[in-house]
């Protein structure tokens, strides 16, 4: 049952941040920055439930953000695998029992998946210099996702924490 | 002992998936990059864009919501520190005015756009601006005409005063028009005043730069510059806006020109996709310097100096008609 309740709210979490991202991000975009909420949510589940999340749900949310949004396809679901791994793998390890390495954890992840973009979009023929997609579009990405993620954590702690049984390492909200 | 295997074997297998699944997403983003326009992983794609346009469209609510989100929460505390029924009357009064005048804005830039149509002679479908791109590298907005209404790729879209970009995308409702601003965007034009032949092209800055333009003709502040149609790819003779900075020098061409566009997709909310011209458009005016490109009702003129004329001058043509 409550392996039951756990996916579901995995997956409904899932299909919000494919909406938002449709629906909200072009329209609060700041300048040349948009927050990825779909990168923002698989980076939070994989530090909140380092444990428990696997590769799928971010490559399928990768896979997604690609369809949806017209880059390459496979793009982001690589990188989304391959960071959330990365990212579950340093909080178990890193993991003080404070609020301040998982944000840390979130913020070094999210400006790794906006830099490693904006890379892939070059070597797949995107035509701009490597500084100038880092200063107007990986670095200003990477800070505005960084604030959704500050504001989301909180909620994507007890939401998706409460539904995995307590265990060592789950995350504490302090 | 048996959880311990059991979690052992549940590690071993969440590896080895996830080298399956970063292997997978390669060898997708690698067949993207090799298939043409018509592959399947494009196909799919365009698919699923039109599937997800109606969900756009709520995004369009979504953002009148959230622009009007500051004046909803000024008449909530109002509700609420007052409920007298002559106030309660007094928000109705100032609800009804400020959709009168969403109304009357609308009917300006409508106006505008048919303006633009008559003066330029320009065969062509007005649309709704109904959705923007979702990811900060592609810079495109999704308009409430598709192919049923005569939209096809490559057609030039132009806002109230100048052109704006170029349908990529068509589904049978919608379609999507890459900017003029997009990195990805490139289009032929001529300085209007010396006939001078480059290529405006968008940034990440957010920027249009003229490029390739004649070392002898570097153009000046305020120059006007427009759509050559070389190439085919856009409509000829349409603004696309003003030179507002020159970083180089007669003979030297290798500096940066600044290209201010008439109009911004920021403030877009209707547009106007042009199946033809049937005028010179913009090129159909006398040679002009200074001040800014108008295609607003006047189009064509300039209101800088005051120097400009409309008097249907054509000058020395180059090429030919509408492309």
């Amino acid at each position: 049952m409550s392996e039951t309740r756990d996916r579901v709210a995995l997956i409904v979490g899932a299909v919000l941040a494919v909406l938002l991202q449709v629906m909200l991000a072009p329209n609060i975009a700041v300048f040349a920055a948009m927050p990825n909420f779909v990168a923002v949510y698989a980076l939070l589940v994989a530090i909140v439930r380092p444990t428990t999340s696997g590769p799928v749900l971010p490559f399928v949310l990768g896979l997604t953000f690609d369809l949806v949004s017209g880059g390459p396809v496979g793009a982001m679901a690589f990188l989304l695998v391959l960071v959330t791994f990365l990212a579950s793998r340093a909080f178990m390890v890193l993991d003080n029992d404070t609020l301040f390495m998982p944000l840390v954890i979130f913020m070094v992840g999210m400006l790794v998946v906006e830099t490693l973009y904006g890379a892939l979009l070059m070597a797949f023929g995107f035509d701009a210099g490597a500084l100038d997609v880092f200063i107007y579009r990986a670095l200003p990405c990477a800070l505005y996702d960084c604030a959704i993620g500050l504001i989301l954590y909180p909620l994507a702690a007890r939401v998706l924490a409460l539904a995995t049984p307590a265990q060592p390492g789950s995350p504490h909200l302090r | 002992m048996a959880l311990n295997f059991q979690q052992n074997g549940s590690a071993s297998m969440r590896r080895v998936l996830l080298v399956v699944l970063l292997v997978a997403s390669l060898a997708l983003a690698t067949l993207y990059a090799r298939e043409g326009e018509n592959g399947p992983l494009h196909t799919v794609q365009n698919a699923v864009a039109g599937a997800v346009a109606p969900f756009k469209f709520a995004g369009a609510a979504v953002d009148d919501a959230t622009s009007s989100m500051g004046d909803g929460l000024a008449d909530l505390t109002a509700d609420e520190t007052s409920l007298t029924s002559l106030r309660e009357e007094n928000q109705q009064l100032r609800n009804l005015l400020s959709q009168a005048d969403e109304y009357k804005q609308e009917a300006e830039r409508l106006e505008g756009l048919l303006n633009l149509k008559n003066s330029y002679d320009i065969d062509g479908v007005a649309a709704r601006v109904v959705g923007k791109s979702i990811e900060a590298y592609d810079q495109f907005i999704t308009i409430d005409a598709g192919s049923a209404d005569g939209v096809n790729t490559g057609m030039t879209v132009m806002g109230s005063s100048g052109v704006i970009g170029q349908v990529f995308r068509t589904t049978e409702r919608t379609a999507d028009v890459r900017l003029l601003t997009d990195s990805k965007s490139g289009a032929a034009a001529l300085v209007q005043s010396s006939r001078a032949e480059g290529i405006v092209r968008g940034s990440l800055e957010g920027l249009l730069y003229l490029e390739n333009i004649d070392e002898t003709k570097v153009p000046q502040v305020g120059d006007v510059i427009v759509t050559s149609g070389l190439g085919g790819s856009y409509v000829r003779g349409l603004i696309i806006g003003t030179v507002v900075r020159v970083d180089t020098a007669a003979g030297n061409a290798t500096g940066r020109i600044v290209v201010s566009p008439n109009d911004t997709a920021a403030s877009l909310e209707e547009v106007l996709v042009v199946k033809s011209l049937n005028s010179e458009g913009a090129l159909g005016n006398t040679a002009q310097n200074g001040g800014n490109a108008n295609a607003s009702g006047d189009a064509g003129t300039t209101d800088g100096d005051g120097d400009a004329t409309q008097d249907g001058t054509n000058d020395d043509q180059e090429g030919g008609e509408t492309s």
